[in-house]
């Protein structure tokens, strides 16, 4: 799992968090969380809601100080970045308050300005098909479409890193697939880097390369989209057999007739446990929205 | 072949890429995809479900490298030349292997005897 993590001298990782912790009021809510992204990666963050994700998203831009620990964005400390930096990121928060007082067009030719590669066509383009009025005080717009005119915003950007808090939220079913295509295809296309975080488990398994369980202020699993889903798999074991339960494993969960769940890892020549192989017990291939909520359980 | 011809569900346990294996083995294996055709660019699968170009790309790639497509200079990937058009009964029988495997078991579990279900069967073929 950690090999995805390589780190080489000669491509910086546009994010980077080492040993974050956060606390609000006396409770933790980041338990040292180190987390690394590749150039070109999409990354979905997941977690149950009060997880700490969107903690996490702003101490890692530097928008929060952490406790201890520290975030790097293309190489540079968070909390201190470049103006450089800052053109080349868009971060599209959940509920997106500034620039209250323009409409959806002034802030957009506003912004614009800021950005090197602004892309205005894409945003006039963008705010039509998404039924945006171009003439409305951000305002007087509902969060939804507050979030929605920021999507735009960030996108229009062409920005090297893209980071979204919950982007599902404020979307019908088709703009969602729309925003799902975008960062696909910039990802692939113009190795954008994408760090995202939502509780719709299909999103993410459309579009990321891979994922980060994010539990208790833990991050509790990170790996390939397709490698988890190959790697983990439930293993139910009748209760006669229960006693043979291999000792390491994600989730355990005992039944009522004495029968036995677990979540199961492959070993590093593909093996389920042994235990897998008993009479009686039984191997089912998870999607990732089930091992999600085993795990989180 | 156009994009729409695959199906992708990305929440089932299979991951996407073996998903588009999985198709384009049967779709060439039936006959619905001629020895030569092309194939849509990554792109084009990419943006029209919305799914990671790399995880198309890995499709081509495996499927290449079993020998199901090849990649034509300038062109993209197509059939693969070398393919027949159709294969044997029993090897398209075999690509429905996992599948028999998985309505055995579900069978076996809902402890029903190969008489009806394969009477159901039947009819599910014959439409």
């Amino acid at each position: 799992m950690n090999a995805i993590l390589k780190e080489t001298a000669s491509t910086i990782a546009p994010l980077t968090a080492r040993g974050l912790t956060h606390c609000y009021e006396g409770s933790n809510v980041l338990r040292g969380v180190d987390l690394a992204l590749e150039p070109g990666s999409v990354l979905g963050l997941i977690g149950r809601n009060g997880a700490g994700k969107s903690t996490l998203i702003r101490t890692m831009l530097g928008l929060l100080e952490p406790l201890s620990g520290e975030a790097r964005v293309f190489g540079e400390p968070a909390l201190k970045l470049s103006d450089d930096a800052k053109a080349r990121l868009a971060y599209v928060p959940q509920q997106p308050e500034a620039l209250a007082w323009l409409t959806a067009q002034q802030m957009l030719d506003y912004v614009g300005r800021f950005y090197p590669r602004w892309d205005a066509d894409f945003a006039h383009r963008t705010l039509e098909r998404w039924k945006l009025q171009p003439n409305k005080l951000l305002a007087k717009l509902s969060p939804g479409e507050r979030q929605r005119v920021d999507l735009i915003r960030a996108l229009a950007s062409q920005p090297e890193l893209l980071v979204l808090d919950e982007p599902a939220a404020a979307l019908d079913p088709v703009a969602r697939r729309e925003l799902l295509r975008e960062v696909a295809l910039r990802a692939g296309e113009s190795g954008t880097t994408v760090l995202f975080s939502t509780h719709i488990v299909s999103d993410l398994e459309r579009v990321a390369s891979e994922i980060a369980f994010l539990h208790e202020g833990r991050l509790i699993l990170r790996c390939g989209v397709d490698d988890t889903k190959e790697r983990y798999a439930r293993l139910w074991l009748p209760a006669a057999k229960s006693a043979a339960a291999p000792t390491q494993a994600l989730s355990r969960r005992r039944h009522e007739d004495g029968s036995l769940s677990l979540v199961v890892e492959r070993d590093a020549q593909d093996h389920w446990p042994e235990a897998a192989s008993l009479p009686g017990a039984r191997i089912d291939a998870l999607g990732l929205e089930d091992l999600f909520v085993e795990i989180a359980e | 072949m156009d994009a729409s011809l695959l199906t992708i569900q990305p929440n089932a346990p299979e991951p996407i890429y073996r998903q588009i294996v999985e198709q384009l083995r049967r779709l060439i294996a039936g006959g619905q995809l001629a020895a030569g055709e092309l194939l849509p660019s990554v792109r084009d699968v990419a943006g029209f479900h919305a799914i990671n170009p790399m995880t198309v790309s890995r499709a081509y790639g495996l499927a290449e490298a079993e020998g199901l497509l090849e990649r034509l200079r300038g062109k993209g990937m197509a059939v693969a030349a070398t393919r027949r058009a159709s294969q044997s009964e029993n090897q398209r029988l075999a690509l429905l292997e996992p599948q028999l495997l998985e309505l055995a078991r579900h069978a076996r579990e809902l402890e029903l005897s190969a008489e009806p279900v394969l009477r159901r069967l039947t009819r599910l073929l014959d439409d």
